[in-house]
Order: C-alpha cells, then sequence, then structure tokens
C-alpha cells in the first residue's frame, strides 16, 4: 500500500527544504514515528523517477569539511504535484474512513 | 573513518577493522553498479550516491562505525538487485520513449528523403526494383511503426522491424538516387545524409532498448 504513495511522501518530506537522500530518509522515519521504516535503498528509485518528472531538481554539492552529497530539491511543478496529491489524499482518506467507520469519520 | 591510535597511528587490529569495513561498502556498491549496468550514466551517478548514503548511516549507527554497523546499514539499505530492478523498470520505459522518438523521426525524414527523390530524379537508370524497394520499405516501416505503437510499445519486435524496413527503403534510396553519380542536387544528398546518420541512431537506440529489456529480464530470473 504504501508503494504507490512513496511519490508524494518523498515530495512531502522535501517540503521543508531541501536534503539528500539519507536525510530525506531520516525525515520520513522521523515524521511517521516510525510507522514508515521502509528499506532505505528504495528511496532512490522514487528520487530519480521524481526528477526525471521534473518535480525534483538536484546538485551535488559539498559541505565545508564534509562529503559530497547529491541534494535534492522541490521544483515549482513539484509543489503544485504535492498539493494536488493532498488533495487527492483527503478525498481518498475521507472515503475509506467513511466506509470502514460506517458513515461517520474513523475512528470515531 | 576508522578510529586513530593515541599516537596518531592505527593499530593493527584497527587497520584490519578498517579494511574490512571500507570492503563491505566498497563490495556493494560494485555489485550496485554492476547490477545497473545497462545504464552506465545512472550507474555511477547513484554508486557515489548509495555510498555517501551508507557512510552517513554507518557514522549515524548509535553503536558507533563499526563492521557490524556497515553490514546493519547495507541490510537495511535492501539488496543491490532489488534496487536495480526498480531502476531497470523506469530506464526501459524510458529508453522505449526515447526509441519510438527517434523511429517518428527517422520515419519522417525518410519521407521526405523519398519525396525529394522522386521529385528530382530521373529513375530511368536505376534498377527496376529500386523505386519499389525504397516505396514499400518505407510503408512496412510506416505500418509496423503505427500498428507497434499501439500494441507493443514495450516490445523490442516493432521498432527492430521498423529498422530493418527503413533500412531496406534507405538503401534502395540510395541506389536509385546513384548517390556517387554527379550531378545529384545537393537537397537530395542532404536527406540522404540525414537519413543514414538518424539510421545509425535508430540503430544505437534499439540495442539500448534491447539490453535494457534483457537486463529487466535477467533480475527478474526470466528470458528476455
Amino acid at each position: 500500500m504504501l508503494k504507490g504513495h512513496l511519490d508524494a511522501i518523498v515530495l512531502a518530506a522535501l517540503e521543508a527544504g531541501p536534503a539528500h537522500g539519507y536525510a530525506i530518509i531520516e525525515a520520513i522515519k522521523t515524521r511517521s514515528s516510525s510507522t514508515f521504516d521502509l528499506p532505505e535503498g528504495t528511496v532512490y528509485p522514487a528520487l530519480h523517477r521524481l526528477e526525471q518528472a521534473g518535480l525534483l531538481a538536484s546538485t551535488w554539492t559539498t559541505p565545508a569539511g564534509g562529503r559530497r552529497r547529491r541534494i535534492y530539491s522541490l521544483t515549482k511543478a513539484g509543489v503544485a504535484a504535492l498539493a494536488d496529491r493532498r488533495k487527492a489524499w483527503g478525498r481518498f482518506s475521507h472515503a475509506v474512513d467513511m466506509l470502514l467507520g460506517g458513515g461517520r469519520a474513523w475512528p470515531a | 573513518m576508522a578510529s586513530v591510535g593515541r599516537a596518531g597511528m592505527e593499530t593493527p587490529s584497527e587497520k584490519h577493522a578498517g579494511a574490512e569495513r571500507a570492503g563491505a561498502i566498497d563490495r556493494y556498491v560494485t555489485e550496485l553498479r554492476h547490477e545497473l549496468a545497462f545504464d552506465r550514466v545512472l550507474a555511477e551517478r547513484l554508486a557515489k550516491e548509495v555510498e555517501d548514503h551508507l557512510r552517513d548511516a554507518v557514522d549515524a549507527d548509535p553503536a558507533g562505525p563499526s563492521i557490524e554497523a556497515e553490514h546493519r546499514a547495507i541490510e537495511r539499505f535492501g539488496l543491490a538487485r532489488d534496487i536495480a530492478d526498480q531502476f531497470a523498470v523506469d530506464s526501459v520505459d524510458r529508453q522505449a520513449r526515447r526509441t519510438w522518438l527517434t523511429l517518428l523521426v527517422a520515419v519522417v525524414v525518410n519521407f521526405v528523403a523519398m519525396r525529394l527523390r522522386i521529385m528530382w530524379l530521373d529513375d530511368s537508370a536505376a534498377p527496376a526494383l529500386a523505386p519499389l524497394i525504397d516505396r514499400y520499405g518505407f510503408l512496412a516501416a510506416l505500418a509496423v511503426s503505427v500498428v507497434g505503437w499501439f500494441a507493443f510499445r514495450r516490445s523490442l519486435l516493432a521498432p527492430t522491424l521498423c529498422l530493418v524496413g527503413l533500412t531496406a527503403s534507405i538503401a534502395a534510396g540510395v541506389v536509385r538516387a546513384g548517390l556517387f553519380d554527379q550531378g545529384v542536387p545537393p537537397l537530395v544528398l542532404l536527406a540522404a545524409a540525414g537519413e543514414l546518420a538518424l539510421l545509425g541512431l535508430l540503430l544505437a537506440e534499439v540495442v539500448g532498448f534491447g539490453r535494457r529489456l534483457c537486463r529487466t529480464a535477467s533480475l527478474r530470473g526470466a528470458a528476455p
């Protein structure tokens, strides 16, 4: 189930600002209270796919005294895509809540 | 980095641990690079990113950097083959799009070149079959392209058949134009040169498409 939403999760993780792959994984873990403890490697195909789609941009940077890292950031199209996916998720989760909660928001 | 002894020199056991630690990450990155061999640019880029990721993970391990921490980081990252498999699917799709785009341009250029030959050249000296092969090779390539685009976009067969059709058409066109004779209009020569260049590009794209399809099949343990 998570796989279908991985792209949106990665976009959301980058909403706070540019980050490298390892930091993105950590952000996903922290913001989901470790609920989404996915194999770390799975985030890289998503990052690459989103970059190819123009939703992310990336660049190599070398902080002073640090290791060279590829930093990803949201593009304008990425910000718009995240807003769209949020709306779609809101509709979807509301519908599931209605179904599972027997017509009331669930959990009540 | 391996820890350094009091005198600023690594002890033998630290040196051994450091070598093993570097070895595990290096081995994993080499394996990943091998699994991603279908796209060398991607393989090089990802190898560097993954190495950085794993070293970050080792440095952030609660127990501190160690061989065990390195193995834990690799385990959390996932199998190289599984990562490559996810990239392979995207890579096949991208290569399929590129191949079909090249094919489309090649078909259009072939059509323009064919029309130019009809307009500018006298076919009387050409072999009788050349104009027929020129025309029907092109039409066959066009038909296969249309059917392939709608029904077999991720199949290697359609672009390969198109490549054969276009090659036949262009070869016949070259014979028909008598390109090595004197007095051929520059526009016809230019169109033929464009056709040949695009044919080479299309061949490279089809070969690249085939390599990616084979690699994807191999990653999934199936015949291509």
